[in-house]
């Protein structure tokens, strides 16, 4: 007999350092398990279909959208999020500059927009505004304009290359 | 979004077996990115979801002595940066490359944008002109397919029941072969490809055209191979009036639709010229070899 209720899945991974083995629906993206579960809402929940970007984390390195994410596809993946930035010298260079080059207005993508910068930056510290431009198209923001995003993340660049 | 159950197979026999027992209740898994959408806008409602994301060796790209094997699993991303896809080949690294954004080709699979079956799927077109065949893994074992049947509709595949799509195999091409896809969208690549283009072409010491192939994508139901225009670049070197010529004809062989993209005839145009550009890159590649 096939249950009404869906059979739960046993499942480890680490956000942002914190080992978690949760057992969870498997129907649930792992945008869902992020804000409604762990609690962590800096993730945004925009278009739901992979177009917007706000939702972007980093999972195993890689810069995802997980709202389209089922959290089985996550097992025992290592998951950065933007409450995962911050260190003990504060603010990440990256969130300094979306602060110091006026890169926020309303806010809403900009923690993906930051996690998507810090993904083109791990993999080529000195990406170009080409680049960064190319690699953050799937980032949607309707308020900036763009320009000032860029600039941040070349700021941060720069920031993170000066400090090495 | 609600489904049942969730199995994550750890080899191929056991996916078909789940594949098999659940038949048209169950989806394969791959990378999500079409169908996790698909699900939530209840365009598809499966109550089994089998991952396959627990086999690596679906991942797998790797060159042996016929040609070059692309695993389903493997990702767009990865795909579009193979050091390995060289020559014609580069075609499919193309085409990886133009799916939507960073985030998504770092999750969305080649196999996934196969059987997904959009007619405007960016991956297809290219490994079309070079010819690829399906390895289909099944309760039977596995079984081979040319890339260009494995199509039936907008989001329907040869797929039977208990089956799932292995992998690719793309032949060797002998020197004077050139490959070359262009995507063409309005929002660059994280939109949907209004048409796409790919084609092949061969050419002998003397730079006439030996054997040719023209795809086109989000022109008909299913991706679309022209053989009726391939056969006018034959025995030609190509000029710029032949490129001219073929690119209408191909203008007039396909049946768009008008959508929310584009019109039928937008479209029409659109290849036509796309058509000779293409024909243009690809023969340019041919002759330098």
């Amino acid at each position: 007999m096939r249950t009404a209720e869906a059979v739960t899945i046993n499942i480890s991974f680490t956000v942002n350092g914190s080992p978690y083995t949760i057992d969870i629906e498997p129907y649930k993206t792992v945008l869902e398990v992020l804000r409604d579960d762990l609690r962590l809402t800096g993730t945004k929940q925009g278009c739901e279909d992979g177009n917007c970007g706000a939702c972007t984390i980093i999972m195993n390195g890689k810069a995802v959208k997980c709202c389209s994410i089922l959290i089985g596809q996550a097992r025992d993946a290592k998951i950065l999020t933007i409450e995962g930035l911050e260190g003990e010298d504060g603010l990440h260079p990256l969130q300094q500059a979306f602060i110091d080059h006026f890169a926020i207005q309303c806010g809403f993508c900009t923690p993906g927009m930051i996690m998507m910068a810090k993904a083109v930056l791990d993999e080529n510290p000195h990406a170009t505004e080409e680049d960064i431009r190319e690699a953050m198209h799937g980032n949607l923001c309707r308020c900036t304009g763009y320009v000032k995003i860029i600039e941040a993340v070349e700021a941060a660049r720069d920031h993170i290359l000066a400090g090495r | 979004m609600r489904f049942d159950y969730f199995f994550e197979p750890t080899s191929a026999d056991e996916c078909t077996q789940l594949l098999n027992e659940y038949g048209p209740d169950a989806k394969p898994l791959a990378g999500g990115t079409d169908l996790v959408v698909k699900m939530r806008n209840r365009l598809l409602k499966p109550k089994v979801l089998v991952s396959l994301n627990q086999m690596p060796e679906l991942g797998r790209v790797y060159k042996y002595d016929d040609g070059i094997k692309i695993g389903a699993m493997a990702r767009l991303m990865d795909v579009s940066r193979s050091p390995l896809l060289t020559g014609p080949w580069e075609v499919v690294k193309r085409g990886a490359g133009h799916v939507s954004s960073t985030q998504v080709r770092n999750i969305a699979t080649i196999g996934g944008n196969t059987c997904n079956a959009s007619p405007s799927a960016d991956t297809i077109p290219g490994m079309m002109v070079l010819d690829a065949v399906a390895t289909i893994r099944g309760p039977q074992g596995e079984r081979e397919m040319p890339l260009e049947h494995f199509f039936k509709g907008p989001g329907l595949t040869a797929l039977e029941r208990g089956e799932f799509l292995q992998g690719f195999t793309i032949r060797n091409f002998p020197n004077g072969n050139g490959a070359a896809y262009k995507k063409y969208a309005i929002r660059g690549d994280t939109d949907i490809a209004i048409i796409g283009v790919a084609a092949r072409l061969q050419v002998d010491a003397d730079n006439v055209i030996t054997d040719a192939r023209l795809v086109v994508g989000a022109v008909a139901p299913v991706p679309l191979r022209i053989p009726d225009v391939e056969k006018l670049l034959i025995g030609q070197a190509l000029t710029d009036e032949l490129a001219v010529s073929v690119g209408e004809a191909a203008g007039e062989w396909i049946k768009p639709i008008s959508d929310a993209r584009a019109t039928a005839g937008y479209r029409r145009e659109m290849v036509r010229v796309w058509t000779k550009h293409v024909l243009k890159e690809a023969y340019g590649k041919a002759v330098q070899k």
